[in-house]
């Protein structure tokens, strides 16, 4: 493998995500928008419960939670399903095939110069102003290496999930519909809009199931390092590594079987 | 009468963006902004009359869309004065494009999913047209073209000719005082071409409609305009009527000759014998420019033809493409 | 010529509007796709709803059912953004490509002229969704009913509706002045999810700010205290379709301001 034509790719794409200064600062306050939406909900809500611990969560605890869901939403989101979308329809995608690339590795090594900018311009400096202002909740252990390698596999299963349901799109002229419900289904049953703990039993449940989950629930629950217990983060990793698997198998046989929609009907 | 179009004097600038190169350049603009002004048209006058084709030509980047859009009323020049119509454009843009029409090569303004039919029946309560009128028109449509296939044809499913067609027909609809055409014909076949013009042409005829043509093919030029207008960085450099632009070069022909040996060297030898003209060799051919006021061609041709064995030749007079390259390059001394 | 009313306006939209719907029509799975994820949106969001508050009787004051009818309210206060001016979220495409100077030449008002070219019709799911909301938190709060009351009702729906017409339109029109305007419209989209609370959660500096700024209270919280509690209706809602007219009026001229400034700078 190449690593240096991987290497300009990335170089490209942080140069093109400077450009956009004003985007970076208008992303910034729609985050910290909705964070003090949820602020202020939450705490009404933990104020009118008139418990300290709701579900298993305090508020510092949920509060985090929610906030670096936010920020690893904003990390992850890579817009996949429509750039995919869009090549499908204007008939780009074939370039695309030319390059000496294999497709999927080709969008994700594009993007990937946004992984860096989000993380030095979103992540980290979300993850510091949190763990400052909160002070110390997030435990600074062991938890954090847990944290990171756990996102590593969520950005993966995240990516062949927007893989799968772009190639969708050979199939569909109907973008939108695909995207919107790919994303609804994604953060309410990844837990990255209420955390799963608030889930009445019988959800909660069939959610553990769905590899969804691993995608904010998991590293998540490991930052907060609400069990240090060796045997349950091996759990929740190793189903996170399955689930790797497993979505990055499933969603490159769909491509595989789908790609002669594209050569026979030219696109 | 009044001209339909009256430009004085119009100059437009832009501020512009300068951006940096590389990665450091990116990083620096991110903190501080570079603005230029660049004069996009720079002082231009004219005047066009009702039912003048005019070819308004110049090469990419000249200014010639930006001229457009200020006789469309959508750009405020920054000084000088446009009258269309006897009004001001940018001060009355809804009045002024009641009567104009507008086409542009490779955007298509019309409904994309509906057919044809329903575009112009939209267009016709835009513009208000009434019945009588858009009967008349579409009469006059059916006796130029063949629309029929068209009509009910949604436009998404037309070839690039079509659709240009579908414009051009759209643009008239209303039967506007001006027509403006924007590379009509680019990205078209050659029967496709001729059909666009044939009915340009005709239009223009038939309802002398004013026909403003902006194009990069000659061929347009030729077929439709009998007065250009030529500008270069925002600058006028021709405004005349066509034949009197040929006239400029047209004591010029190109002679051809094929001899026997190598081109090359034969057209160095050439070149020394008649040291005020222009001789260029490629593989095939060795081209003499001639100008006639000074050397009749069959002059240099006995000339030539004394010393060595011509083996085959051709005349070629100037064709406008080339006196526009001329013009483009060095300037209409 | 005759001078172009407000029916020249009408009739032409209605125009307009039969013909978008006939050809909406030739892309039916499109549409059908487009139709469930809009159900999937709405679900989804009901979903999330009752998780969070199933577990607590009252939130600052407001009962469960409250809670729905200003959910119910926001929903179809904000179905006619999302029905007539879709279009909005393709500007900066048209405007970025250049295709947008095809408005310009049309004698009729371009804002009117280009919002027309669609109607999204999916939107009319989440209006039956916010309906039946309103209707069954209505009979549970036992209101009450009188003609008076459904005028009111009306009234302020449409006006409210005005409220987030006009965030989304001025959000839009940025594009015509930094390149990447998605991400404010994005914003914008955003404040839909936080209309349906109770301005009362915050405390004072953001009732302000939400109230005045980003005047997202207009939307369900202001307008909707007319019906549910009729006996202490605080000024500004009375006043609120009086903000919405003039919201709406300032996102109109900001957009065509834009739009003529667009042009003034060539492409």
């Amino acid at each position: 493998m190449n690593l240096k034509k991987y290497l300009s790719l990335t170089r490209n794409g942080i140069m093109e995500s400077l450009q956009f200064r004003l985007s970076m600062f208008i992303v910034f306050v729609g985050n910290l928008l909705y964070l003090i939406v949820v602020y202020f909900l939450w705490k009404a809500i933990y104020a009118s419960s008139g418990e300290e611990v709701v579900n298993g969560m305090t508020f510092s605890d949920t509060l985090i939670y929610l906030v670096l869901a936010t920020a690893l939403f904003n990390f992850m989101e890579m817009y996949t399903v429509w750039q995919m979308g869009r090549a499908i329809q204007s008939g780009a995608i074939v370039l695309t095939l030319l390059k000496p690339m294999e497709i999927r590795r080709y969008m994700f090594w594009e993007y990937s110069g946004n992984f860096v900018v989000n993380f030095f311009a979103t992540l980290l400096p979300t993850f510091i102003v949190v763990s400052v202002v909160t002070h110390g909740a997030i435990p600074l252990g062991m938890n954090l290496l847990y944290f990171v390698i756990s996102v590593v596999m969520a950005v993966i299963i995240n990516y062949n999930i927007d893989f799968f349901v772009g190639t969708i799109c050979l199939y569909t002229e109907s973008i939108w519909g695909i995207n919107i419900m790919k994303q609804v289904i994604v953060l309410l049953l990844s837990g990255a809009t209420i955390p799963i703990a608030f889930f009445p039993e019988t959800i909660r449940t069939i959610v553990y199931w769905l590899p969804f989950q691993s995608i904010y629930n998991s590293p998540l629950t490991l930052l907060l390092g609400k069990s240090s217990d060796i045997k349950d983060i091996g759990i929740t990793l190793g189903t996170q590594l399955l689930w790797c698997v497993v979505t990055y198998a499933i969603s490159k046989l769909f491509w595989k079987i789908s790609l002669p929609q594209i050569t026979v009907n030219g696109g | 009468m009044a001209p339909v179009i009256d430009i004085k004097n119009v100059t437009k600038e832009f501020k512009v963006l300068n951006r940096r190169e590389g990665l450091a350049g990116s990083i620096k603009d991110l903190f501080s902004r570079d603005y230029k002004t660049v004069r996009a048209v720079d002082n231009i006058t004219m005047s066009i009359e009702q039912g003048e084709i005019v070819g308004y030509l110049g090469p990419n980047g000249a200014g010639k869309s930006t001229t457009i859009k200020m006789m469309t009323g959508v750009l405020e020049p920054t000084s000088g004065e446009i009258l269309v119509n006897g009004k001001l454009p940018y001060k009355n843009r809804s009045k002024n494009a009641q009567n104009i029409g507008v086409v542009f090569g490779q955007r298509s303004q019309l409904w994309w999913a509906l057919p044809l039919v329903e575009s112009f029946r939209l267009l016709k309560d835009i513009y208000q047209i009434s019945d009588e009128d858009y009967d008349g028109m579409m009469k006059l449509y059916r006796s130029l073209v063949d629309i029929e296939p068209l009509l009910h044809k949604p436009v998404r499913q037309m070839s690039l000719g079509q659709r240009t067609l579908s414009d051009i027909l759209a643009a008239f609809l209303h039967n506007p005082k001006i027509v403006f055409l924007d590379e009509p014909t680019i990205g078209l076949d050659v029967s496709m071409k001729a059909k666009i013009r044939t009915l340009i042409h005709a239009l223009n005829k038939e309802k002398n409609t004013t026909v403003i043509l902006t194009t990069h093919d000659m061929g347009d030029v030729d077929a439709l305009c009998r007065r250009i207008v030529i500008i270069d960085k925002g600058r006028m450099l021709y405004d005349n009527d066509i034949s009197h632009l040929k006239g400029f070069f047209g004591s010029y022909r190109t002679l051809k000759i094929r001899v026997d040996g190598d081109l090359k060297k034969e057209a160095e030898v050439i070149g020394k014998e008649f040291p005020a003209l222009k001789v260029e060799a490629d593989d095939e051919w060795i081209s003499i420019l001639v100008d006639e006021e000074k050397i009749t061609v069959m002059e240099v041709f006995t000339k030539l033809q004394k010393t060595r064995r011509v083996r085959d030749m051709q005349l070629e007079e100037i064709s406008t493409e080339e006196v526009i390259k001329k013009i483009y390059e060095e300037g209409v001394e | 010529m005759k001078r172009r009313g407000l029916l020249f306006y009408a009739r032409l939209y209605c125009k307009i509007l039969a013909q978008d719907l006939k050809s909406k029509m030739s892309y039916r799975a499109d549409f059908i796709i487009s139709t469930i994820g809009m159900v999937f949106t709405n679900i989804a969001g009901f979903v999330s709803f009752w998780i969070l508050f199933r577990n607590f009787s009252t939130i600052n004051g407001w009962g469960y059912y409250e809670m729905l009818f200003l959910y119910g309210f926001s929903l179809v206060a904000l179905t006619p953004a999302q029905c007539f001016f879709d279009n909005n979220w393709s500007l900066r495409i048209y405007v970025y490509s250049g295709d947008f100077i095809k408005y310009c030449f049309r004698p009729i008002n371009l804002f009117f002229y280009y919002q027309s070219e669609v109607f999204d019709i999916k939107g009319l799911g989440q209006l039956a969704f916010g309906l039946g909301t309103i209707i069954y938190s209505w009979i549970k709060l036992g209101l009450g009913f009188s003609p008076l009351m459904l005028v009111k009702v009306v009234i302020f729906l449409i006006t409210a509706s005005l409220v987030m017409i006009a965030l989304q339109t001025a959000a839009a029109a940025t594009c015509f002045w930094i390149q990447n305007s998605f991400y404010v419209l994005d914003l914008a989209f955003r404040f839909k999810d936080y209309a349906k609370y109770p301005i009362t959660i915050f405390n004072k500096g953001f009732r302000f700010i939400f109230t005045f700024i980003m005047p997202i209270a207009f939307i369900a919280y202001y307008p909707s205290l007319v019906i549910l509690r009729p006996d202490e209706v605080p000024l500004l809602s009375w006043l609120s379709p009086v903000f919405g007219i003039v919201f709406f009026y300032v996102a109109y001229r900001i957009w065509m301001y834009g739009a003529m400034k667009y042009n003034g700078t060539g492409s």
